[in-house]
């Protein structure tokens, strides 16, 4: 009796043990935010950025004076620290940028007469010396060209014009801002600011290479540039200096001076977990984690730079192109269709300090661009143009048409709203704002005290 | 820094897995403990390890000393053990070789034991090649970084050796019998352990435990008995994990890695204490048999893996245990069962390694408390073996055994972060399940037994099988590097064999 007994209860307990494979398993108590947090950062490969090459002392310093001296501009009235000023963060804290023909710096440049806002806002040159794979909102300058490039590397607008030799794709990209009328060269006719005529302006749009031979033979009548250039290139006699010498010296400028990668969440990504604030860290598990998925776009070492999206920012400018007085951005490229209104999603550090934010600063602050993202196609048709700056709202194209347009390529992420609390959006701030490298604030010790061609550096 | 966080269970069950018995183990996460140290023979344990009311002469020494008074012949003992957890998380093998006898009213034994644990995953292979970010400014560069240095574990197989020694001796006419005991463990790998960190390269554990008891036994007539034993238990273990980390390098635009060592040390104190008291029933071949149990143990220092959970480092638990057992033997067959609660606080916390703010606008100082997690556990085992010796004659008998174990695991947690300024609660349950087997064949000359058990209902932490390198989203463009596979608990069950043979020494 007592044997019947056990060997029933046995085999019951074995059939009740057979049907408990498909059990769920107890999570046991929740992973602390660090735990959460590493893991969400590995999934989207954000990794520390490494130590810098440290660029040659005199490339470095050859680069700071090209990139000060508005002699590379055809008016000789605008350097490329005008739009990208150490002052404001090596941005110029503009909605939309204002070339050639203007006056002031920073958020009071105006325009000159005649002239048109640059189409797209000037993104900081900081960290751009990390090696993105695409350069200018549109990625018209890549990596990815397979061959594309002059030196065989690099994809640009210049094709096979490009010249060989050019180091990095950021010192492929310093060779266009002087070709850019409405940036740096200006129109035929101009005169620079001393009434000579501006012999750059003359140059075909198409002739890259006429254009920077021009450009370099202003430089080398200048002895001081003369020496510059020997030093920084002792195995390049002067006849064999080209615009690619000038625009790698420009690249390694700044490589050497404006990467700043020494922010909180860099310490954070090497692990010190203090380097982070609790609301710091809750924002970056929104970033990088499913409810705001920020990373899918903005993810990598870089945080970004490596995509494009239509976010559907609101629409505003003058326009690029054929689309004018819209900006199909990546779209406008040939071949690239799929991606009208689509813009490079660009790399996040130091974001605190390069307002206004968007392809044509659109917002004015990272709050408004997470409630923006919050929300996209509401956002869009409510997109309130008062907060733009005067000369900028009859600029706004907020027509039922291009509204519709824009909304039509959306990025299927933004499609639905994200349904964020405020308070969640202050914590994706509160990250954001942990991307700063301290260094970053305050860049004026940059900012040389005279350039070889003698013309004024800060007005 | 803050220390990071670490699973209470693993830690606290691999400690607890190198004690025979009368140690409790903790667990918070059902992750599987494998059979790495349970490798001495026993009659009981092919039935479901019922011991309060059965006797088990082949293995009660190494749990009490002073039942090695019940050895009545010198003999010697071989017991090669193996495990093998499934999804290829683990396995070992272990030969134990030993004598017990005894001289007059003294008795001893002496066992040594080498034991060989696999890897329980392969070395990450996620991060090991990164694919290109980009193609970079030189051609010839635009391939994957280089090969970093190979360290994964060579051989994957970790040799551990034990050893036990028990003396003890019969005071005449009084029927009490004391003995002690030493256990000692050279260990170079802890089943699982490599487990605890996801994405590294290489785990190097070494370290050692030891387990001291003294053992009383008292038997009265009518085969009545009271035992109670004291033990001590130190655990020390080193990891020297390897990361690769990997890294974004602005100048070949490229993928990097460099080898990051992480040392982290596991050590835990152990105070217990057990009496049980059997006797017969009044109906024929019945027994009862009462137990308690007391542990306290104390973990000043653990390791710090990124797991999961809990932070572990110091703490302090305190588990207790009561149990009834009964048997009958009627003829050819032997039953057993054993009912066993468990009572077990918990507290844990964690360190500030470095002043943090809180969200409270606060400053957490250096050693000040960031997270303490209070558990308590209301734990249940259940324990069924029988036994039918099948073949009985003169000179050989053939029994075999069958047994069943559950326990069940329920615990409620109070944590409060102090970082976060929040509190939080949780209750979590499961159950495992283990049938177990035996067979054995007993002969005058030679005593041959095999048992086996299967557990169910655990977990083990298994990287996903195929690790392919992300891509942002469906189009041509947008290329991450490679991220590092979230282990996940995965159902898995441990199976075990052990094959012994009893000589008798004359």
């Amino acid at each position: 009796m007592m044997t019947r007994i056990v060997r029933t209860a046995y085999l019951g307990l074995l059939v009740l043990a057979t049907g408990c494979d498909g059990w769920t398993t107890p999570s046991g108590p929740p992973a602390s935010l660090d735990a959460e947090l590493r893991q969400s950062l590995s999934r989207w490969g954000t990794v520390p950025i490494g130590p810098t090459p440290v660029q040659p002392p005199a490339l470095v310093d050859l680069g700071q004076a090209l990139l000060f001296d508005k002699v590379l501009s055809g008016n000789r009235d605008i350097a490329c620290a005008t739009c990208h000023n150490p002052v404001t963060n090596a941005g110029d804290g503009l909605a939309l940028a204002i070339g050639t023909g203007g006056s002031g710096l920073g958020p009071s440049r105006t325009l000159g007469p005649g002239r048109q806002f640059i189409p797209r806002n000037a993104p900081t040159l900081l960290n751009t010396g990390l090696g993105a794979p695409y350069l200018f909102w549109d990625g018209r300058v890549s990596n990815l060209g397979f061959g594309g490039g002059g030196g065989g590397a690099f994809q640009t607008p210049a094709g096979n014009q490009l010249p060989a030799g050019l180091p990095t794709l950021l010192a492929a990209q310093a060779m266009f801002p002087v070709m850019n009328r409405g940036e740096m060269r200006g129109v035929p006719g101009d005169h620079d600011r001393f009434g000579n005529p501006n012999e750059l302006a003359e140059f075909a749009d198409t002739d890259f290479v006429g254009l920077w031979q021009a450009v370099m033979q202003r430089l080398l009548a200048i002895p001081e540039y003369v020496s510059k250039f020997n030093t920084a290139f002792p195995g390049t006699p002067t006849s064999q200096l080209g615009f690619q010498h000038a625009a790698t010296a420009i690249a390694a400028f700044e490589t050497q001076a404006l990467t700043r990668t020494d922010s909180p969440f860099d310490r954070y990504l090497q692990h010190d977990d203090a380097a982070l604030t609790p609301e710091q860290k809750r924002g970056a598990l929104l970033f990088f984690g499913d409810t705001a998925r920020c990373a899918s776009c903005h993810g990598g070492p870089l945080l970004g730079g490596q995509t494009f999206a239509n976010a559907g920012v609101p629409q505003l400018g003058p326009g690029v192109g054929s689309g004018a007085p819209l900006d199909f951005g990546r779209g406008e490229l040939f071949n690239q269709e799929f991606y009208r209104f689509a813009f490079r999603a660009t790399p996040l550090r130091n974001v605190e300090l390069t307002a206004p934010y968007m392809h044509d600063g659109a917002f004015p602050d990272l709050e408004a661009v997470l409630h923006h993202y919050n929300d996209v196609p509401r956002a869009l048709r409510e997109y309130d143009a008062s907060q733009l700056p005067s000369a900028l709202q009859p600029m706004y194209h907020g027509d039922g048409a291009t509204l519709s347009a824009v909304l039509t390529n959306l990025d299927g992420r933004l499609t639905q709203p994200l349904r964020l609390s405020e308070v969640e959006i202050s914590e994706l701030v509160a990250f954001l704002k942990a991307l700063t490298d301290p260094s970053a604030r305050d860049l004026t010790s940059l900012i040389p005290v005279r350039v070889p061609s003698g013309l004024p550096v800060q007005e | 820094m803050t220390r990071r966080v670490v699973s209470l269970s693993v830690v606290l069950l691999t400690v607890a897995a190198t004690a025979p018995a009368q140690t409790i183990p903790i667990q918070t996460v059902p992750l599987v403990p494998a059979d790495q140290f349970d490798i001495f023979p026993s009659y009981t344990l092919a039935m479901g390890g019922v011991s309060i009311a059965l006797r088990d002469t082949l293995h009660d020494p190494f749990v009490n000393p002073a039942k090695g008074a019940r050895v009545r012949a010198a003999r010697f003992f071989a017991s090669p053990t193996l495990y093998h957890v499934s999804r290829d998380a683990g396995a070992g093998r272990t030969l134990p070789l030993g004598v017990l006898g005894r001289a007059g009213s003294w008795f001893g034994g002496l066992a040594v034991a080498l034991q060989q644990v696999d890897a329980s995953h392969p070395p990450s292979r996620s991060l090991n090649t990164p694919l290109p970010f980009a193609a970079t400014a030189d051609p010839s560069a635009n391939s994957v970084v280089p090969s970093p240095p190979n360290l994964s574990p060579a051989p994957d197989t970790h040799g551990n050796a034990l050893a036990f020694a028990l003396i003890g001796t019969t005071l005449p006419g009084s029927g009490v019998s004391l003995g002690g005991s030493v256990r000692w463990a050279k260990l170079r790998a802890l089943d699982g352990v490599d487990l605890l960190y996801p994405g590294s390269a290489r785990v190097n554990q070494y370290g050692e435990t030891v387990d001291a008891r003294l053992g009383l036994l008292k038997e009265w007539e009518g085969d009545r008995s009271f035992e109670a034993i004291v033990l001590h238990e130190r655990f020390r273990m080193t990891h020297d994990v390897t990361f690769l980390d990997t890294f974004w390098n602005p100048g070949t635009q490229q993928f990097f890695q460099t080898p990051r060592l992480e040392r982290n040390r596991d050590f835990s104190k152990r105070w217990g204490a057990q009496v049980k008291y059997e006797r017969p029933l009044p109906e024929p071949g019945w027994r009862i048999g009462l137990l308690a149990t007391a542990n306290r143990t104390s973990q000043p220092n653990t390791p710090n893996t990124d797991l999961l959970n809990i932070p572990q480092d110091p703490g302090l638990s305190n588990a207790y245990e009561l149990g009834v057992g009964v048997s009958r033997a009627s003829g050819p067959a032997l039953f057993g069962m054993d009912v066993v609660y468990q009572p077990i606080w918990s507290t844990t916390w964690a360190e500030a390694g470095a002043p943090t703010a809180t969200s409270g606008g606060k400053v957490i100082p250096l050693g000040g408390r960031t997270i303490e997690n209070g558990f308590h556990f209301s734990n249940v085992l259940f324990r069924l073996g029988f036994s039918h010796e099948v073949v009985q004659s003169v000179t050989r008998t053939v029994t075999l055994q069958l047994g069943f174990l559950v326990r069940s695991v329920h615990y409620n947690l109070a944590q409060r972060d102090f970082v976060e300024v929040a509190t939080r609660r949780l209750e979590e349950s499961w159950a495992e399940w283990t049938p177990t087997w035996g067979l054995s064949l007993r002969h005058p000359e030679f005593e041959l037994r095999y048992r086996g058990r299967v557990s169910h209902g655990t977990d083990r932490l298994v990287p996903p099988s195929d690790v392919v390198f992300g891509v942002a989203d469906a189009r041509p463009i947008g290329f991450f590097p490679p991220s590092a596979p979230a282990s996940t608990p995965s159902g898995v069950h441990v199976v075990t064999h052990q094959f012994s043979i009893s000589l008798p020494l004359r």
